[in-house]
């Protein structure tokens, strides 16, 4: 496809305009809050209307190829250019990336957690969003590196200065965990850059992600992928997170202000799995299909332990932490099969976590500001006192659980489906053993978050709290719970709105995979 | 007698040597305007020092203008892009650190004219040192960097603390020549020339001479005290602490810098043919350096000191490259003089946070910045733009250097650089550890007493904080930048 | 030529000196140990040039010398400095700071 004109801009400008935004509340002296909240506010929804305008324009006949590609000089010493381009995979997350940033400063128009500042805090989402839309659309890898850490410093400040009490320890393990897989990433990367060479063996020497998915690691031996794709799983694996790496997302989460709980779940999350679906897959087939079945194992063992953890939990939020492990253990399960259907559910599997998982987290800290606690065994009653966000609550754990006819359905079931019949010579006894782990998992889920749901919102409300007056769902919160309620049912009755715009991409990815797997 | 007679005054480049030469001539200039007018000159010091050092940029510019490379006194000094992009380095991180100097010194007990007097010669001695390209040279260089920065360490001079500052780097410094010059004569003893060429020639054709072992080792370990690595490194964070502030700047960044050109010169050059030395010694100091920096800096309290410590680990960082200097030699120049630049800026920014807090709180403290966030947001975010950079987070400028490491090790290839690099790795995560305490103390804690009174910048500090954000985040961002000056310096380094 | 002797009294003159930076504790003692070791230097330097037949290590030589009595201007500077401050050169005494 030909760009030209405005189309050569959007993508850039759904990258940037938040962080212009950002650097213009900066300089808006604190005592305007009213001001600096509605420039930060209009910054994001107007990058969204620019989505939305790319998601218009969007060719999903030709899904599979980048489209609104951009391709300038940048650090022409190491051959590192500005790339940035979308296709079928990328066009869901940065359209979910820049529906959840408008909606988090709705959600915290009036709800600026302790210690305030709302100046500092709109400032660092905005940060958070460029850095995180602009993860999704790079096309090469040194810009993708620089975008994936760009997230890094907002969030930390996010969980440090908003979050709770163990607050310092959380943003702290959080982000050394993710340096440090983000540095063994990095040696991956320029081991690509090195090593890659084309069909006719001559060495490429470019951080371009089209090119690399096109040679499809042909150079470079196996062993030697296995080690660069050990890298690039620490550096990914982390960030997903997978079992043994998850210790530092319960601690996070629980400890994050509510926004921040949502945008790691709904977004940061989602780029782990990314990284696996758009680089280390395609780059190194190889390395992937040594890799996957050891894949596979950790993610079963995420989603079992996930699932157990999240029975040992007494606070709500981190219960749903625990959970977000088990959904992140589906997702790449569906990746390691490595089959167009598995990864097709992986890819679903996140844009419905990220809706899922983001309500329940808004959720919880609603009932936190209300409550000023979280400790399961202390709430009840939640359908007598606020019925509405009690059915609210009702509704999110059931699209959690799995429920056919709501958006976490299609991420999980497919998932599991796709175990039963691996991809590329994978062992079918193996994978068919983790379907069944996997499908115990989802009995498991069922029962934790109905346990969940009993607990918190059935009954009468605790002794403690039955004097008290409970608001309902307020204003606010409508606005920014009601799309990701919509979302949740149009994705579970309309799955193909998903699976048709990123079936191409994924399919392309497998075939060559395939290919590589038949040559062996 | 005879050759006396013959000697016949060795042809004289001016315009190469203008840049020595301008920078020689403020120096007195301070020196004659502050006997003819005494007191009434004080005020005019600072501003004369840094005409001095921009002007001394002029000729710079012009010879990278010009664009041929000059070669005097029989090779001994060379004009090259190499040197100039270093000379050029020199002179803007001296220029900031007269920056933040001049309020420092104004305000404290100090001598001032004497102060600039000095702080030119040790610039002089680093501009001398990026063109050097002979023992000789190096040695003097060195020396004329050295001992006026000795003087300046003691500059407090009632000050225990200061005295004490001084008085080690002194006998560390001295005692490091010393073993440097012993290096020296046994390597000019077996080549029979001071010239770097022709070093190079006769080491790589001795292969199992101990002598010539010895000799390169001697002079390595000389200079890996002046970059304070480890183990040679017990100096520095005591002569950091008690120096007075700009001047632990000025030792952690400008001397640090020249004595990494000397190396660069004198490993890439000069025993280009010895990698069966050069490289194991440089995997090992490297590898310390990092590992015991940053451990030793995670205990500590005083900021001051943390950056010492911090420093001596980043330049662990800049020495990984030489561990490659055979198998990748233009890919570890290029590392190596990336790192520099960007480190130059990194830390002088972080050092002029540090100044301006300790205006107002008069502690070196961590635990002193509590609340910073709140009552000087702007210092805060500045000073988490310089922490980040020096962990290597992007978009703040550090982590290109960072990658400019990755990239020579992997460029070099093989077990030992990958398994390098994977210290650096570890490194990078351990070094945020401690910058975090900083960001936290910042961020999340309140402020002592509850202090909030705002912290009072001055013209001159804002000046050097505007300089080094601006090339820091530009450096970052467009990394283009210093990368075409890392580019051409190894062109002419190596080819040289 | 007698380079080997001339060699070894260089390397006992430095070990020497080296010895003394190490064992003194009085700040005068310290700086004439460097003095020995600058001057093992010389020696080698002198001895090598000869023996090359080349001026450049006894212009070495004199560099070394010029530059010693630099250094050590400054190091007595800096010990009468702390002999102001603090009545005494013995360095063992300067521990404020513990590196």
């Amino acid at each position: 496809m030909e760009v030209t004109g405005f189309d050569t801009w959007v993508l850039s400008l759904a990258v940037f305009l938040p962080l212009v935004g950002a650097l213009i509340v900066m300089l808006i002296p604190k005592a305007y809050e009213t001001e600096l909240k509605l420039v930060a506010l209009g910054s994001s929804l107007i990058a969204l209307v620019v989505g939305a305008y790319i998601a218009i324009q969007f060719d999903y006949g030709a899904a599979g190829e980048l489209q609104f590609v951009v391709d300038k000089g940048w650090i022409d010493v190491i051959n590192s250019r500005y790339i940035v381009g979308l296709d079928g995979l990328s066009l869901p997350l940065l359209l979910l990336s820049l529906v959840v940033v408008p909606l988090c400063l709705i959600y915290s128009w009036n709800h600026i957690p302790d210690p305030g500042n709302p100046k500092a805090f709109f400032v660092l989402l905005l940060i958070l969003s460029t850095g995180m839309n602009g993860s999704f659309v790079s096309q090469d890898m040194i810009l993708f590196f620089v975008f994936f850490e760009v997230v890094l410093l907002p969030m930390y400040f996010l969980i440090g200065v908003w979050g709770g009490e163990d607050r310092r320890y959380a943003s702290l393990k959080f982000f050394l965990y993710t340096l440090f897989g983000s540095a063994l990433m990095i040696i991956s990367f320029l081991a690509l850059f090195f090593l890659s060479k084309d069909a006719s063996g001559q060495l490429l020497q470019t951080f371009d992600m089209r090119v690399l998915t096109d040679v499809a690691g042909v150079g470079i031996i196996k062993s030697t992928q296995v080690w660069i794709f050990a890298g690039l799983f620490m550096g990914f694996g982390i960030k997903v997170p997978m079992f043994p790496f998850h210790t530092w997302l319960p601690d996070a989460h629980t400890q994050a202000p509510t926004v921040g709980s949502v945008i790691l779940a709904a977004v940061l999350l989602k780029l782990g799995t990314y990284g696996f679906i758009r680089i280390a897959i395609p780059f190194l087939p190889e390395g992937a299909i040594a890799w996957a079945p050891w894949i596979g194992l950790l993610a079963v063992i995420g989603i079992i332990y996930g699932a157990l953890g999240c029975l040992a939990q007494k606070d709500m939020k981190r219960l749903i932490a625990f959970s977000s492990v088990a959904h992140m253990g589906f997702v790449m399960l569906g990746i390691a099969t490595l089959t167009d259907f598995g990864i097709n559910a992986a890819v679903f599997g996140m844009v419905a976590h990220g809706l899922i998982t983001g309500m329940l987290f808004f959720v919880a800290g609603s009932i936190k500001e209300r409550y000023h606690t979280l400790e399961i065994a202390r709430l009840g009653g939640l359908l007598k006192s606020a019925p509405r966000m009690g059915w609210i609550l009702g509704f999110a754990s059931m699209a959690s659980l799995g429920l056919p006819g709501l958006a976490g359905f299609w991420g999980e079931f497919p998932a599991i489906l796709s175990a039963y019949n691996p991809g590329a010579g994978l062992s079918e006894e193996v994978f068919r053993v983790y379907m069944v782990i996997a499908a115990i998992g989802t009995v498991l889920a069922a029962g934790y978050l109905l346990w969940l749901y009993q607990r918190t919102a059935f009954g009468e409300p605790t002794e403690e709290f039955a004097e008290q007056k409970i608001a309902d769902v307020n204003r606010d919160e409508w606005i920014a719970w009601m799309p990701f309620l919509i979302g949740i049912v149009l994705f579970g009755v309309w799955p193909n709105l998903i699976f048709n715009v990123t079936d191409d991409v994924v399919s392309g990815i497998t075939a060559s995979v395939e290919a590589i797997a038949a040559g062996n | 007698m005879e050759a006396l007679l013959a000697f016949s005054r060795p042809a004289l480049d001016w315009h190469a040597l203008a840049p020595e030469l301008t920078l020689l001539a403020f120096g007195t200039l301070i020196t004659v305007v502050d006997i003819i007018w005494d007191d009434r000159s004080k005020q005019a010091m600072p501003t004369l020092a840094g005409i001095g050092l921009l002007a001394t940029l002029l000729p710079v510019i012009t010879l990278a203008l010009d664009g041929t490379d000059r070669t005097m006194f029989g090779g001994a000094y060379v004009i090259d892009d190499f040197s100039l992009v270093l000379k050029a380095l020199f002179l803007i991180s001296g220029y900031v650190v007269i920056l933040m100097s001049v309020d420092y010194i104004r305000d404290g007990d100090y001598y001032e004219n004497e102060y600039y007097t000095l702080m030119l010669t040790s610039l002089l001695g680093m501009v001398m040192m990026s063109s050097s390209r002979d023992l000789i040279s190096v040695f003097v260089a060195l020396e004329l960097l050295s001992i006026p920065a000795y003087m300046l360490a003691a500059w407090r001079k009632g000050g225990a603390r200061s005295n004490e500052a001084g008085l080690k780097y002194y006998l560390m410094g001295v005692f490091a020549s010393a073993v440097m010059l012993y290096g020296m004569s046994l390597v000019y003893g077996l080549a029979g020339s001071t010239a770097f060429g022709a070093i190079a020639e006769e080491l790589g054709s001795l292969d199992s001479s101990p002598v010539a072992i010895l000799g390169i080792l001697f002079i390595l370990i000389g200079f890996a005290f002046k970059v304070s690595a480890v183990p040679f490194h017990t100096w520095a964070p005591d002569t950091y602490e008690g120096a007075p502030t700009p001047v632990t700047a000025f030792l952690a960044v400008a001397s640090k810098t020249a004595g990494m050109v000397a190396l660069i010169q004198l490993v890439f050059v000069a025993f280009a043919g010895r990698d069966d030395v050069v490289q194991p010694f440089f995997w090992l100091i490297a590898a310390l350096t990092m590992t015991i920096g940053n451990l030793i800096a995670l205990r500590q309290t005083n900021i001051v000191r943390l950056l010492a410590y911090s420093g001596v680990a980043q330049g662990g960082f800049m020495l990984v490259p030489f561990a490659v200097a055979a198998d990748a030699p233009a890919r570890a120049v290029e590392a190596v003089v990336i790192y520099m630049a960007i480190y130059a800026f990194m830390n002088l920014g972080a050092f002029t946070v540090v100044l301006a807090v300790a205006r107002k709180t008069r502690s070196g403290e961590i635990d002193s910045y509590g609340g910073l966030f709140q009552y000087a947001p702007g210092l805060a975010v500045a000073m988490t733009i310089f922490l980040a950079a020096l962990a290597g987070i992007p978009p703040a400028g550090g982590w290109f250097a960072k990658f400019g490491l990755f990239r020579a090790l992997l460029d070099a290839g093989g077990g030992w650089a990958a398994g390098l690099g994977v210290v650096v790795a570890v490194n990078t995560v351990i070094a945020f550890a401690y910058y975090a305490r900083i960001l936290g103390q910042m961020w999340f804690q309140p402020a002592p007493d509850g202090d909030e009174r705002p912290v009072v910048m001055t013209g001159s500090l804002k000046a050097a904080l505007a300089m080094t954000i601006i090339a820091t985040m530009a450096f970052g961002i467009l990394p283009g930048l210093v990368g075409h000056f890392g580019e051409v310096s190894v062109l002419s380094a190596l080819g040289g | 030529m007698l380079l080997n002797q001339f060699l070894i009294l260089g390397a006992v003159l430095f070990a020497v000196g080296v010895y003394g930076v190490l064992a003194r504790k009085n700040g005068v003692m310290v700086l004439m140990s460097i003095e020995l070791m600058l001057n093992a230097v010389n020696i080698n330097l002198v001895v090598f040039g000869v023996q090359h037949g080349v001026v450049s290590g006894q212009v070495f030589a004199l560099f070394v010398i010029a530059v010693a009595a630099a250094e050590v201007g400054v190091g007595l500077a800096i010990v009468l400095l702390l002999y102001r401050n603090r009545t005494s050169i013995d360095v063992e005494d300067f521990d404020l700071m513990r590196g």
